[in-house]
């Protein structure tokens, strides 16, 4: 006989901590315990058998690791935790007798906990970390147009509009941007940041309420924590790229409302190499919005040398960027005439995945943009730049615009009003509209995702826009709005055949007998041979007879194989165990579930195209 | 005794305390709202209200006690005034009661006497004078003699009085005058007093200068109280204060301590953090990227994705946590025309409580084609022959319960409810004879024996051996012989409830049987009969009948035993092994084996099945199969295991019947939902092996009725044929 074993002294029950007993065994209040797990990324988990877990009691409860609660009751935070809470008893104490001179030391001294260590334990790396920011660029840009009220003081929002603004001043100077994709609920960006794909989610310039269901608590406790990671990655990106972190704050183009222009790029490296180097650039940049001798010698600032600088910069940034520049100055001559060309049909996003993936990162390199008064200037703004592109904007969006509306290089205006007609216009004004393209935002995103210049005449103004489509695809097999397009088309022109067809055929009796005639004709030869000379008694076109024979044996082939193979299958399943049976139903559950979702679609789509049809037959 | 006398001490105490401990609640009172409100100044102004008004009750008290000394004292002089005054009583003779008493003069009431100025009769003295409300008078004057009541008008004259009298309003109801009396200046002053809430007191001063007792000029202590000498430390400087003091000092000057610190910034300094190498600590799992948006999330989708009405309504209505995707796809024609998402926030919220709040599982996640989960088995094409298509169909106007097929395979005799019972050929189906008995036909047999030709019908507590027409003499007459010997066997030594009777052999014609064994009486209708392989023994199940519904009959010595005295359940079906001598039982739910020869239990097989319906041995005797009400079919490879080797459902009502054939690899059974199942089984003499068991055919063709699909297959000898009885009174011939 083995040794006697107690129940709840190994396994799962010693393995697990409910919630409240670990609240109890780290003594601090409910609100403490979130805010540690939510720094720390400590979540429940799920025992095998709740039972076991819990004493016998199978009560609805969340569960923890004991080996996390036993983590915890050693940090440094809970520490602090309890500290501020005796603090926060002294100043009260303090605040209330009066002595105000003690309240003002106690503040000033007032326990606060860092970070850093959480964040070097949770991500040992800088990859973990670079891996884990989506959730922490959603929550800055989120918090970062929020407005400020009691509960979110302005200082916060500040350093989240801070730190979005790092983010994406790096992402354009590094031309890591891949996709971007214009949602219902806002604007997805995906860019590959050291071999790391990272998504990101900002909302369109709207004002946004905080609901009353929404625990403001928990979702500050989450900022602290991506503030701090943010800013350590940040840190380590901005120092990889040798550029100065934290970029400093021009406060006069803040003022006017420059955006993310307002930060200055610095450059770590030594001063006097950048004053050779700009000496150089000099013929490179063709005299133009060169805004001082003083801004090359020690500042390189996005608005004015983005686009011009970026060559140079990207060489010691990293040998990937060298690669995209090589392929920048090949791609200068080729992509926009030439595709324009060749895509004769509507470029879709399918046609466009099949061809092979070299991401452009220079794509708008050759053009300059404009942008309308009622686009969304930080959108654009941040695309354009992202591959390379050059662009202005009117006062009315704020300042720092690096040309205005009339400079004679802008090649595309980026408008999103309809057509309006402008009967006083002047002879010039008319040579600038007939010069610039005028195209509609979803230009600029679709050609991203497509990865060249689509063609502009689709996306002109006032025109109807083709569909936009997710750059980050479906589940496989998932319904393909593009693919079902070109089926369609071809499904249509058969159609139309078989119609003339039996429109050649002088009477529809004569095509009733063909058909009966091969359809029996299938099964044997010797029948075959009969209905032959039953079709030539009928007059018939020996060729029709053929195809109609073709088709019939096809037909019957298919279904007569078909009905075997599945009756086989069907009894083959009384053969499968229990359990397979359920794996079995299971998993042909889920794939009709799909099914389903996908045939919906491609019905609706047929409905659609016969109502087109029938509207474009009536006009 | 003791403990009443604490007691009470006790509530004296608590008597003596009582203000004490009032104020201390007070107090305390106070200072708990003290350290609640932090709103010192106002508990404080409490405080200063409380003391004054102890002190003025106490003033109060002792004015009052002073007061009712002085009457008293008043009082007294004035008894020692009359005693002074008083003329000497004369003493007189009563006249009622002749004794004597003491009479004063009457007095005189001069200017001076103090009775001249009071005018109030009544000396009753301070009484509650509702005492009097029932009687005519109010009391008694200075002789004793009654007051009387003064006549007081009705409302009227007092509302008159009222009006004309113009101090009416200043005056009051004497009770013990019995008339209005108008109030002094000194009492309205009190009520002037008290209802401008001041102390009634006219002369009470609050704001009287504090009489100094303890300090003050003249009154210092000028004794000491201790002759103890003043310590050092009150005017020497703490040397321990010193010593801490330079210790901050010290500190500041080496810098530890800065004495304007910078305040805690609360700003994070970034640095290169991931430059020192990381701990060997394995880094938690990452959490799960939410999924990317899809193409009905765009601003301008295809229009197919937009939802319907019907959808619409259907999104909105489900409750938010069951919607499939939390979004109504929309459409628009700009960029510009795209509002705020309002649920921006609340997506962010949910997705943060995942993060944290939700347990976390690692699913491994079967990415398997559903169709590899099909086993593989030979086609059903490669296992030919086996029956296909129904080849002719003979029909009965009752349902056909059973059938059996002769030993040669070329006659099938079947007999349905309406106790008919028809021989035909199996080739082309034509009927050579009819039978018809009274009652139904429960089961029917064909004898296994090929050198005699006869069988066996069973109906109501009677088994009928028929022979059929048209057989070569020879054969006949080795059947005659042995269902009716010239010879009887001798009777056994116990007298059997199962009677065996032949009639007389000139009245045997071919539509009366030449042997008929009768069962017990209610025994009821055998439902099966079931021969041994050599064609002498015969067992035949009754429904009726307790235990001894199984009967075991030999034909050559016209003999039947019950072979179990007990049965445990009840038994359903039997069958004897076709080599061994061993015996099947199909109770309810199990099926036992026993073993003839040694007269013991073997095994117990346990096929799991709530009731068994039908049992089948294969002709190798190793393999035995159940079919069972609950549409459950199991194959017991009888040298394995008592459990089935395999348990198939795939009929989707109850099974019927279950037959191996004789020769050819192959099993059929038959259910109630109209359905024939071909299997294919092939059993290795090699015991590694296992058999192998691939479905070949599902054969449709009876009809259901009144719920019973196909009720008995019989497989044909020597073809791969099978013949079905179905409750629609169809009996089918299947060929392959």
């Amino acid at each position: 006989m083995g040794r006697l074993r107690q129940k709840g002294q190994a396994g799962a029950a010693k393995a697990y901590v409910t919630r409240s007993s670990a609240i109890k065994k780290l003594q601090c209040s409910l609100a403490d315990f979130r805010r540690l797990c939510i720094l720390k990324g400590i979540f429940p988990r799920e025992p095998k058998s709740k039972k076991r877990a819990n004493k016998g009691s199978s009560a609805p409860t969340s569960f923890y690791y004991a080996k996390d609660i036993a983590y915890l009751a050693h940090e440094p935070v809970l520490k602090k935790l309890r500290e501020h809470k005796a603090f926060a008893k002294k100043l009260s104490r303090a605040l209330g007798r009066g002595e105000w001179s003690n309240a003002k030391s106690l503040e000033e001294n007032k326990p606060v906990y860092r970070l850093d260590h959480i964040i070097k334990e949770r991500y040992p790396t800088f990859i973990d970390a670079l891996r884990d920011i989506d959730d922490a660029l959603c929550m800055i840009f989120l918090f970062a147009s929020l407005p400020s009220n009691p509960r979110i003081p302005p200082s916060l929002i500040e350093n989240c509009s801070r730190l979005a603004a790092e983010w994406q001043l790096y992402v354009t100077r590094s031309h890591s941007l891949r996709k971007a994709f214009l949602s219902i609920k806002g604007v997805y960006y995906q860019a590959e940041v050291m071999d790391q794909t990272i998504t990101w989610l900002i909302p369109y310039q709207f004002t946004q309420n905080i609901p009353v269901d929404v625990d403001v608590r928990v979702m500050l406790t989450f900022l602290e924590l991506y503030q701090t990671l943010l800013g350590f990655v940040f840190f380590k990106l901005y120092t990889d790229a040798s550029l100065v972190y934290p970029p400093p704050l021009d406060a006069k183009r803040d003022e006017s409302a420059a955006g993310i222009g307002a930060y200055l790029l610095q450059e770590t490296s030594q001063k006097a190499e950048k004053a050779a180097a700009p000496k150089v650039k000099v013929v490179e940049i063709e005299g133009r919005q060169v805004s001082g001798k003083d801004v090359y010698k020690t500042i390189k600032n996005m608005a004015s040398s983005s686009s011009t600088d970026a060559d140079d910069m990207d060489v010691d940034v990293s040998p990937v960027e060298n690669d995209s520049g090589d392929a920048e100055e090949e791609f200068i001559v080729q992509p926009s005439k030439s595709d324009a060309e060749t895509t004769s049909s509507l470029p879709t996003l399918q046609s466009l995945k099949a061809l092979p993936q070299s991401i452009n990162t220079s794509l708008f390199a050759p053009y300059t943009f404009w942008l309308s008064r009622e686009t969304s200037r930080p959108i654009f703004e941040f695309l354009v730049r992202s591959f390379g592109g050059k662009i202005g904007w009117p006062t009315s969006s704020g300042g720092g615009s690096p040309f205005d509306e009339f400079d004679e290089s802008i090649t595309h205006v980026i408008i999103d009003r309809p057509i309006v007609e402008q009967p006083s216009e002047t002879d010039e004004q008319r040579e600038m509209r007939l010069k610039r393209k005028y195209v509609q935002p979803q230009w600029v995103v679709d050609s991203i995702n497509a990865g060249k210049i689509l063609l502009e005449a689709p996306y002109a103004q006032g025109r109807t826009l083709p569909p936009h489509l997710s750059p980050f695809g479906e589940y496989e097999g998932a319904y393909d709005p593009a693919a079902l397009a070109n089926e369609a088309a071809a499904e249509e022109e058969s159609e139309i055949e078989d119609e003339d067809i039996e429109i050649e055929d002088t009477a529809p009796e004569n095509a009733e007998v063909l058909q009966a005639v091969a359809t029996a004709a299938v099964e044997d030869s010797a029948a075959l041979r009969a209905a032959e000379l039953a079709a030539e008694a009928a007059g018939i076109d020996p060729s029709a007879f053929e195809k109609e024979v073709a088709k019939s044996r096809r037909k019957s082939k298919k279904g007569s194989s078909n009905d075997v193979d599945e009756t086989e299958t069907d009894m083959n399943k009384m053969m499968m165990s229990n359990k397979q049976k359920k794996l079995y139903e299971k998993v042909k559950h889920s794939q009709n579930k799909r099914n389903l979702a996908r045939s919906k679609l491609e019905e609706k789509k047929k409905h659609l195209q016969k109502q087109k049809r029938k509207l474009g037959q009536t006009t | 005794m003791t403990v009443q006398a604490r007691s009470s001490t006790k509530r004296k105490q608590l008597d003596h305390d009582e203000p004490f401990t009032a104020f201390d609640e007070s107090v305390n009172m106070e200072m708990l709202s003290d350290e609640e409100n932090g709103e010192d100044v106002e508990s404080d102004n409490g405080d200063v209200d409380e003391f004054p008004e102890i002190d003025e009750e106490s003033s109060e008290e002792d004015e009052i006690y002073l007061g009712e000394e002085d009457e008293a004292s008043g009082q007294g002089s004035d008894n020692g005034e009359e005693l002074d005054i008083f003329p000497k009583a004369k003493t007189i003779v009563s006249d009622i009661t002749s004794q004597e008493k003491r009479v004063y003069p009457e007095i005189e009431p001069e200017y001076d006497s103090d009775s001249s100025t009071e005018d109030a009769p009544n000396r009753v003295g301070d009484i509650p004078m509702h005492w009097y409300d029932d009687l005519p008078h109010v009391g008694y004057d200075m002789d004793g003699k009654r007051v009387l009541k003064a006549a007081r008008g009705d409302e009227l004259d007092r509302f008159l009085e009222t009006v004309e009298d113009p101090n009416s309003w200043t005056s009051a109801f004497d009770k013990k005058a019995q008339a209005d009396k108008p109030l002094t200046a000194e009492e309205l002053d009190i009520i002037r007093r008290l209802h401008a809430n001041e102390n009634p007191d006219a002369n009470y001063d609050p704001y009287e200068p504090l009489s100094e007792w303890f300090t003050g000029k003249g009154k210092e202590e000028i004794m000491p109280l201790s002759a103890a000498p003043e310590p050092k430390r009150r005017w020497v400087p703490s040397k321990w204060e010193h010593k801490k003091v330079m210790k901050i000092v010290r500190a500041i000057r080496q810098g530890r301590i800065l004495p304007n610190k910078a305040k805690s910034t609360s700003q994070p300094q970034f640095y290169s953090i991931w430059s020192e190498s990381s701990s060997s600590h394995a880094p938690p799992l990452p959490a799960p990227k939410p999924p990317l948006p899809t193409n009905s999330e765009s601003y301008n989708p295809p229009e197919e994705y937009l939802p319907a009405e019907e959808e619409k309504k259907q999104w909105e209505e489900t409750d938010p946590e069951d919607r499939e995707r939390d979004y109504l796809p929309q459409k628009y024609s700009a960029l510009r025309l795209v509002p705020g998402y309002d649920r921006f926030i609340k997506d962010r919220f949910n997705r943060q409580l995942d993060l944290y709040m939700a347990p976390r599982v690692q699913r491994v996640k079967l990415n398997i084609d559903p169709d590899s989960l099909i086993p593989k088995l030979p086609s059903p094409n490669s296992l030919k022959p086996f029956p296909v298509y129904k080849s002719l169909q003979v029909v009965h106007g009752h349902m056909a319960r059973c059938i059996s097929v002769s030993p040669d395979g070329a006659w099938v005799v079947s007999g349905d409810e309406g106790g008919v019972v028809g021989l035909w050929e199996v080739n082309v189906g034509r009927e050579i004879k009819k039978w018809k008995f009274d009652g139904k036909i429960g089961s029917i047999e064909w004898c296994p024996r090929t050198d005699t030709c006869y069988f066996v019908v069973g109906t109501e507590d009677m088994l009928h051996f028929l022979i059929p027409p048209n057989l070569p003499p020879s054969v006949l007459q080795l059947t005659q012989s042995t269902l009716a010997p010239s010879t009887l066997p001798p009777a056994p030594e116990t007298p059997s409830p199962v009677k065996w009777s032949t009639p007389s052999s000139n009245t045997w014609t071919d539509d009366s049987a030449i042997l008929t064994v009768h069962l017990p009486s209610s025994s009821g209708l055998p439902t099966q009969i079931t021969w041994h392989r050599r064609g002498d023994y015969l067992a035949s199940v009754s429904i009726g009948g307790s235990q001894g519904a199984v009967w075991i009959h030999q034909v050559s010595r016209r003999h039947s035993q019950a072979p179990f005295k007990k049965v445990r359940g009840k038994v359903q079906l039997v069958l004897f092994h076709p080599m061994k001598p061993y015996f099947f039982v199909a109770t309810q739910q199990y099926v036992r084996m026993y073993n003839l020869s040694e007269q013991k239990l073997l095994k117990t097989l346990q096929p799991g099945i709530k009731w068994i319906s039908s049992m089948d041995v294969h002709p190798s005797g190793d393999h035995l199969i159940v079919g069972g009400y609950d549409r459950k079919l199991c194959w017991f490879d009888l040298e394995l295991s008592d459990k089935p080797y395999k348990v198939l459902r795939y009929h989707t009502r109850a099974i019927r019947s279950l037959h191996f054939h004789p020769t050819y690899p192959l099993f059929a059974s038959s259910s109630d939902d109209g359905a024939i199942q071909i299997f294919h089984a092939r059993v290795y003499n090699d015991l590694m092996t296992d058999p192998l068991i691939v479905p070949l055919k599902i054969l449709r063709g009876h009809e259901v009725t009144k719920g019973l699909g196909v009720l008995q297959v019989k497989w044909c000898n020597r073809h791969p044929w099978l013949v079905s009885g179905g409750a629609d009174g169809a009996v089918n011939v299947w060929c392959s």
